[in-house]
């Protein structure tokens, strides 16, 4: 049967901390998703409780820890977007676990953020722009999105949202 | 002598029990000679209880006393839909418990969802015990694959009040692709199309030898072969109405003659083109006479009134494809599951949408029981050959935070055993404790989630908003159940809890039951006799029997902001307003944030810190929200 003994078990559980994905998953950086798979399959197949039943108590314990992590390993590396953010994350040397729930939250805020401004000013501004676009009034709206811009000259979803109402505009004036 | 472990499907309208020898998987019979046993129990005048198909005829004639497809209650709340339409569909009395639980009342006594189904698979164990002329103590169960952690905590309890230890829940999916590939050194993808008597699940698989590895699983647990009865039920009373004026739906008796038909009929067009339905004085009308429904079913008419709920399970393919990352065409072999893939309308569309023809050598009854047996194998000893499950968890895991909102934790579809931790920080100046509230489900609305269950924790050291910190983990073990803990970083204090099924039982709860041994009430093929002398023993003492109302079962609450929240919100006038209004974005923000996921910011500030924003994520809307679970919860403990 497959499996470890408990003594690799306490070796590796104590080591958990050290080991990045790659390491814990014995595969080179750039393995392909394909060598991420088969070492995931390999790596259940010593470290999966049901290949470790013998292990009872606290060295059970310390195996659920590990098959936990193989499963957050793959979890990652499996996904290119998520494997770019560790590899990125593992390069600058702040951690080997990435966790991945704060990271999508992240995500969505800095999303949100993006479209929404940084600033309050920017914010207030893009409101009432949204606001007037509701009402159809496309001239306040573009009124209200320079302004906004004035205080984010970098927002390019504001600029996209400004070129839209632009566009706008103009295919109102032909049909006139 | 080892132990013999055997697998049980408890389905909604059958069960069926396996044992796997060596390499050898057998399904044992029950009494009959029968490969399956209705998964229906009545509740007999003197206190005894009859399972499977003597329960089934009882239907007829004592419905308010026959409780059937009790799975599609397991683990609900009482005032899901689920149970709603339960109410008006079945005769039995379904009445509310602790903590928004359903009970099924019979004369005097009231009983979990979890004992009814113990009933069951106590009969089960009694038609293995037959069989295999021995004791069977240990058991692998099968659940849907899209059961929330309330529903297989509830299986389990049953499992527990059976008087089996439960070796492992395993979902029934996953089960029947083991039973399929075990030993045969494939190297395939396969989706199991799993169509049973009140759910549906479709799971996508890769086979790689030893080792069975679910890509993506999603489902529907409101869709099933009782919905095919219901929309032939509807037609005949419909008829029937229009022809004598009389709604035969109003009488249960005629109501459960009505279903009998209904169902015999789509049973029967499994094999012939039509059915005919005769029901002999099912009525009488003003006059007294009797009346005869009577209606010849045919497959084209058949295909009409259920096609949309067929189609509606290829829209739950789609996205388990979907998350899986494959076509139709990728998949090598496509295995149904579940008595209604009988019906030549299911494997006819199966065949359409897949693009290729189902497997025909499993036997979409015995599939799941035996792949269950087989893990059960196993797990108890070893067949010799080991075979390695790689599940993953079918629906997001999900934390509560101001708003109304609940964010996520755990992806669906991510392969479980597995961890995660979230920090949170608090929301308002010396707050001293914050509630943890534990979803599941897709929706960024927390009440638009299942609620799994809620802790108080407190102690917090009195600090403005923000500055304390409490580290969150979920983890789902390989039975896919959920624990919480919650760790305050400052102070290192943890507190944790297996969530408690808000709706269920507790641990004491279920001591209680075993210790009342109602469940030995059950009239097995061993003795009759044992049966009624257990009734009598355990059926006048019941109403104290019944386990107090547990505390720790917290109500759920529907996710109200209250006004503080709200100006809360707007007062921080950042993010967090727009987030917490969903529908203030417009369809094409929306589109934007899906589409085009910023994943080169995702980093770039180093740590993933909620702290350092206006857009924190506090837990616990309100430190001065009255508690209204006990204080003796988890907390602090």
């Amino acid at each position: 049967m497959a499996g470890v003994t408990p003594a690799e078990v306490r070796a590796l559980a104590g080591l958990i901390d050290e080991l990045d994905y790659y390491q814990l998953l014995e595969i080179p950086k750039d393995a392909p998703t394909s060598a991420v798979k088969r070492a995931y399959h390999a790596a259940s197949r010593r470290l999966h409780p049901d290949a470790n039943r013998r292990l009872a108590g606290e060295e059970r314990e310390l195996l659920e820890g590990v098959a936990r992590r193989v499963c957050e390993a793959y979890q990652v590396l499996r996904d290119g977007r998520r494997r770019r953010a560790y590899d990125a994350q593992l390069g600058a040397g702040r951690g080997a676990r990435l966790q991945l729930a704060e990271a999508e939250a992240r995500a969505e805020r800095e999303a949100l953020e993006h479209h929404l401004g940084k600033t309050p000013h920017g914010r207030r501004f893009f409101n009432l722009a949204r606001a007037d676009l509701d009402r159809g009034d496309l001239s306040a709206a573009q009124r209200n999105l320079r302004t906004a811009l004035t205080f984010e000259p970098g927002n390019h979803y504001f600029k996209r949202k400004l070129d839209e109402v632009l566009e706008a505009q103009r295919s109102a004036a032909q049909g006139r | 002598m080892a132990e013999i472990a055997v697998g049980i499907d408890l389905g909604t309208s059958n069960s069926c029990v396996a044992a796997a020898r060596g390499k050898q998987v057998e399904v044992l019979t029950n009494a009959y000679g029968e490969n399956v046993t209705a998964s229906v129990v009545h509740f007999a005048k003197d206190g005894t209880v009859v399972v499977g198909n003597p329960a089934r005829a009882a239907l007829i004639h004592d419905p308010h006393h026959t409780v059937a497809s009790a799975k599609r209650l397991i683990g609900r709340y009482s005032f899901s839909e689920e149970v709603k339409k339960a109410r008006a569909v079945y005769s039995y009395e379904i009445v509310d418990g602790p903590g928004h639980s359903v009970r099924i009342k019979i004369r005097e006594e009231q009983f979990s969802l979890s004992e009814i189904a113990a009933m069951v698979l106590r009969e089960m164990k009694c038609v293995a015990e037959r069989r295999l002329g021995r004791e069977v103590t240990q058991a692998v169960i099968t659940v849907p694959a899209y059961f929330n952690d309330n529903q297989r905590q509830a299986t389990k309890d049953a499992g527990r009040i059976a008087g089996l230890e439960v070796l492992r829940l395993i979902n029934e999916p996953t089960a029947a692709a083991l039973a399929y590939g075990f030993g045969r050194g494939l190297a395939q993808r396969v989706a199991v199309y799993d169509l049973g008597g009140g759910t549906f699940d479709i799971s996508i698989l890769e086979i790689g030898q030893d080792v069975f590895e679910v890509l993506a699983t999603c489902g529907d647990t409101y869709l099933g072969g009782d919905d095919f009865d219901d929309r032939v039920i509807d037609l005949l009373a419909d008829e029937f109405v229009a022809k004598h004026g009389v709604n035969v739906r109003k009488d249960p008796f005629a109501l459960e003659k009505l279903k009998f038909a209904a169902e015999n009929a789509k049973r029967a067009l499994s094999v012939d083109e039509e059915a005919e339905i005769r029901i002999p004085e099912i009525a009488r009308n003003e006059a007294g006479e009797a009346l005869t429904l009577e209606h010849t079913l045919n497959v084209r008419e058949f295909s009409t009134l259920v096609g949309d709920l067929v189609q509606r399970t290829f829209k739950v393919c789609d996205e388990a494809l979907a998350q899986a990352g494959l076509a139709p065409r990728d998949l090598d072999g496509v295995i149904l599951v579940g008595g209604p893939t009988r019906l030549p309308l299911v494997r006819e569309a199966v065949e359409g949408y897949f693009g290729q023809p189902p497997k025909t050598d499993v036997d979409p009854d015995e599939v799941v029981a035996k792949g269950a047996a087989i893990h059960a194998a196993t797990l108890a000893g070893g067949t010799g050959e080991d075979a390695f499950l790689l599940d993953v968890t079918p629906l997001s895991l999900r934390i509560g935070v101001a708003g109304g909102l609940a964010e996520t934790v755990i992806e669906r579809n991510t392969p479980v055993p597995i961890e995660q931790t979230r920090s949170f920080t608090t929301y308002q100046d010396n707050q001293e404790s914050v509630k943890i509230r534990v979803y599941q489900g897709e929706s960024r609305k927390a009440d638009e989630n299942e609620l799994l269950g809620q802790f108080e924790f407190g102690g917090l050291h009195k600090a403005p908003r923000g500055q304390v910190r409490i580290d969150v983990t979920f983890s789902i073990n390989s039975d896919g159940l959920v624990n919480v803990t919650a760790r305050d970083r400052d102070s290192g204090r943890e507190a944790s809890t297996t969530i408690t099924l808000s709706s269920g039982l507790s641990a004491q709860e279920v001591d209680a039951i075993v210790a009342g041994k109602r469940t030995d009430r059950v009239a097995t093929e061993a003795g009759p006799e044992a049966a009624r002398e257990a009734a009598a023993a355990t059926t006048p003492e019941v109403a104290g029997a019944t386990p107090p109302e547990a505390a720790e079962t917290a109500a759920p609450e529907p996710a109200v902001l209250d006004d503080a929240d709200i100006e809360a919100l707007l007062e921080a006038d950042g993010i967090a307003d727009a987030a917490a209004e969903p529908n203030a974005l417009d369809p094409g923000l929306d589109g934007a944030l899906a589409s085009a996921p910023p994943e080169e910011s995702l980093f770039e500030e180093g740590e993933f810190d909620l702290s350092d924003a206006d857009t924190e994520d506090p837990v616990g809307s309100d430190p001065q929200d009255p508690v209204d679970s006990d204080p003796q919860d988890p907390v602090g403990s």
